[in-house]
């Protein structure tokens, strides 16, 4: 008797400890994140050179001692530009999906546990917002809004990220907001507030965690793809998304300047994809883990 | 007061507004329930038990639905109040448990949070009492180790307890009317057992009604005093448990005893199955809605409806223009 009541209480706390441990890899890339965000805030405290400043001792030059990553054709130290550029990136990235989040998600919330009129009625407005494809959307405001600024661009991107967000929040909200537990809640006399807090949010949560992620990634390649139309944050100020796009022409003297700017993207959203996956395994207490 | 009828249901109608035209889904249901009595409302899959016993909840998509007639639990008349009145009923009045434990808790809170919830924001308990509260609810519905389950992740228990967490946050405000709406649909035979002996258990110890509402004949036969046969959206029988079981007189009423296996049946025997389908509800008959399937209807049966009407018990009526004989030996048909 007494044994099984041990080995049942071993069971328990074994069952308290969630999911598995985060990991070595988890940590790596947090500090990866850390340090992305730490260089774009400090770009100008720390020893770099000026990104602006041309070497013409040095176009197109390879990694060396002086410069570290190579220098573009115009001889901008290239780990300068990729530090510099991680601002525009990171900030582009963050806020507008903070922008998008913050509006789509809560009214993709309300929409879905509300439905009637309210729901079909924004639901055809954000349709109709989606329609336009976000890069035309983006390039037709960003062209007449001058001047262009920082933050215009994280507005912009961000409205437009608007309906995506709506979309994919609305729908998972959906199918939870049917669910049993909803009802029951609310037949023990949750109020609509408790019950979008406590019963829809936490549920919706790993979706909204993982589709944000990917979002930061679309952004700052959208952010990029501005930049190669000359409509993101005017040149010479570098973002990864517009040196990659500078380097495109130059590809075949100068790899060099298209693999850093490219390598750090890669890292900065592989690192944050990593983080989300993490995060949603560890904290998931849906299934247990035997 | 409490000599009063718990829940009077007077010709309650839940008629919803489809594509395809006007779907009654319960059609006009009369019936009362005494304090601390437990009623059984069967019927087919179809017949119209949940959407009633929904209805009587109070519970009704928001879109496309309209509710006549009247349904009062307690002095308080559910159809037509807003959602605001209506939460002030819900847990401390009546609650309800689901069909299915799997997807009635929600799965990323602790169950001993689950139950809190409801103990702090209906009843303004503090943070300890509540959980000493909840604590004595696992007790109570039967749940070893309460204080380490309290704890625990709906995904971390078997069906059986999860089904005993859900009637433990139902249980939370003390309601006096419990409403299952098939609470052992989705659980073990042996389990069933456990479950429905629990809720009866617990409708003596804390002085409540329970409606039990199931499409199984065998879980309401010992369990409650009086039952509602239900087909087609209406009541076509209606009486005291034995009366029901032993005195029938609504052939559909025998079809659907029949159809339940027999422990004293050989084996291999075949189950006797009602021929045909539930009628579309978009398209009711004039007649009685039994009569396409019923091996005694008449040119009558198809033509008018029967309305229900008294048989020689008390509290015993039945809808139909050819009920059976009374079978005074009182052998199960």
């Amino acid at each position: 008797m007494s044994n099984v009541r041990l080995a049942e209480i071993q069971i328990l706390e074994g069952s308290r400890k969630k999911g598995e441990p985060l990991g070595i890899l988890f940590w790596i890339c947090v500090g990866w994140i850390a340090l992305n965000v730490f260089v774009a805030i400090f770009a100008n405290v720390l020893p770099f050179q000026n990104p602006l400043n041309e070497d013409f001792t040095a176009l197109n030059a390879a990694p060396s001692l002086h410069h570290l990553f190579g220098a573009d054709d115009l001889g901008r130290d290239i780990l300068a530009r990729v530090a510099y550029g991680s601002r525009v990136s990171i900030s582009v990235g963050i806020g507008a999906m903070i922008i998008g989040f913050g509006v789509g998600a809560p009214l993709g919330m309300l929409a879905a546990y509300r439905r009637g009129r309210f729901d079909a009625i924004l639901t055809t407005v954000m349709y109709v917002m989606l329609a336009f494809p976000a890069i035309i959307a983006t390039i037709a405001v960003l062209s007449f809004w001058t001047p262009r600024s920082l933050t215009k661009i994280i507005i912009v991107i961000g409205v437009a990220s608007i309906p995506l967000v709506y979309r994919v929040i609305r729908t998972a909200t959906l199918s939870v907001a049917t669910k049993d537990y909803v009802v029951a809640a609310k037949v023990q006399g949750a109020t609509d507030r408790r019950i979008l807090m406590k019963e829809l949010l936490p549920n919706i949560a790993p979706i909204g965690i993982s589709f944000l992620l990917i979002g930061i990634a679309t952004v700052v390649t959208l952010e990029g793809a501005l930049a190669f139309l000359g409509l993101s944050v005017t040149p010479p100020t570098p973002s990864w998304g517009n040196m990659i796009n500078e380097a495109r022409t130059i590809l075949q003297t100068n790899p060099w300047l298209v693999i850093f700017p490219s390598l750090a993207l890669c890292l900065f959203l592989l690192c944050l994809n990593f983080i989300g996956d993490r995060i949603r395994t560890h904290f998931d207490v849906t299934e247990v883990k035997l | 007061m409490s000599d009063e009828k718990l829940l009077v249901v007077k010709d309650l109608k839940t008629t919803f507004d489809t594509a395809n035209g006007l779907l009654p889904a319960v059609g006009g249901v009369s019936f009362d329930l005494d304090r601390n009595e437990t009623l059984g409302i069967v019927g087919e899959s179809g017949s119209g038990k949940t959407v009633l016993s929904r209805t009587i909840m109070g519970l009704q998509p928001r879109t496309k639905v309209s509710v006549t007639g009247s349904a009062v639990i307690d002095g308080f008349e559910v159809v037509g109040a807003s959602e605001n009145d209506k939460r002030k009923i819900w847990g401390t009045e009546v609650a309800m448990v689901f069909q299915d434990p799997m997807t009635s808790l929600n799965p990323v809170m602790r169950i001993g949070k689950q139950i809190d919830e409801a103990l702090r924001v209906r009843l303004g308990m503090d943070k300890a009492a509540a959980k000493a509260r909840a604590i004595e609810l696992l007790e109570l519905v039967g749940i070893p180790s309460p204080q380490e389950r309290y704890d625990a992740y709906p995904g971390m228990l078997s069906g059986g307890m999860r089904q005993r967490v859900v009637i433990a946050i139902a249980l939370a405000c003390s309601p006096k009317l419990l409403m299952a709406d098939e609470p052992t649909t989705g659980l073990d035979v042996t389990i069933q057992a456990q479950i429905l002996n629990l809720l009866d258990e617990l409708k003596d110890r804390l002085k409540m009604s329970v409606i039990l509402v199931t499409h199984d004949l065998g879980v309401v036969a010992t369990r409650t005093s009086r039952i509602v046969v239900m087909y087609a959206g209406r009541i076509v029988e209606t009486g005291n448990t034995r009366d029901v079981f032993y005195h029938h007189r609504m052939p559909y009423t025998k079809a659907l005893l029949e159809s339940s296996p027999k422990v004293s049946n050989h084996s291999h025997t075949r189950l006797v199955t009602i021929p045909g389908r539930p009628p579309n509800l978009l398209n009711l008959p004039d007649g009685c809605a039994f009569a396409p399937r019923c091996s005694y209807a008449t040119d009558q049966c198809h033509l008018v409806r029967p309305e229900l009407e008294p048989s020689s018990e008390p509290g015993h009526t039945f809808a139909c223009w050819n009920p059976l004989p009374v079978n005074e030996e009182g052998a199960l048909a």
